[in-house]
């Protein structure tokens, strides 16, 4: 149980890094905002499961935290791309 | 079956992993050319600080701290959502 936990959390680690790397390295905001969603769903995905795996009293807090990140991650990156459109946006 | 020494070790790691991630999330909040760029910046920084939160749960075994990480996303959501509608139409609501 806790090997597999321990697995789950260090793909979710993984899929952190290579989120920050691509917001580092992206040229403009809408390749950034690819990089972002990847921290937002499966790398909070990853670090809740492999912690539901090692306390299992953790499951439904921790289901409820990873439903409401998979529902709101696409909202929030729609309305910032919509903002990145939108001819008030204003680059320095 | 893992010791509990090696999975202390790795809680360890992965915090320090994790608030190290934190340091170019903010240099982009401050640096970013666009308005997009920062209110992007700042998402990735809290959906960050809820993955420091759950490791948090695992160091202290106290699984009430999640709560605080339920708290940050849904404040997080709606902040993020409210400036980026005002920046793209102008108003909020």
């Amino acid at each position: 149980m806790e090997l597999i936990g321990v697995a789950l959390i260090t793909i979710g680690l993984v899929f952190r890094i290579i989120s920050v790397i691509g917001v580092i390295r992206f040229p403009d905001a809408f390749t950034r905002l690819h990089a972002t969603g990847k921290a937002a769903t499966v790398g909070l995905f990853g670090l809740l499961a492999g912690a539901s795996f090692i306390m299992p009293a953790l499951i439904w807090k921790a289901l409820a935290l990873g439903l409401f990140m998979l529902a709101a991650a696409p909202v929030v990156s729609h309305a910032i791309a919509s903002a990145e459109r939108s001819p008030h946006s204003v680059r320095e | 079956m893992i010791s509990q020494e090696f999975l202390n070790i790795f809680y360890d790691i992965v915090l320090v992993i994790q608030v190290l991630l934190l340091l170019p999330t903010l240099y982009f909040a401050v640096k970013g050319p666009t308005i997009s760029d920062r209110l992007l910046a700042v998402d990735l920084f809290t959906t960050l600080i809820v993955g420091i939160i759950v490791i948090l749960v695992l160091i202290t075994e106290n699984e009430a701290l999640l709560d605080i990480g339920i708290a940050i996303a849904a404040v997080s959501f709606i902040g993020t959502l409210a400036v980026a509608r005002y920046v793209s139409e102008g108003k909020v609501f």
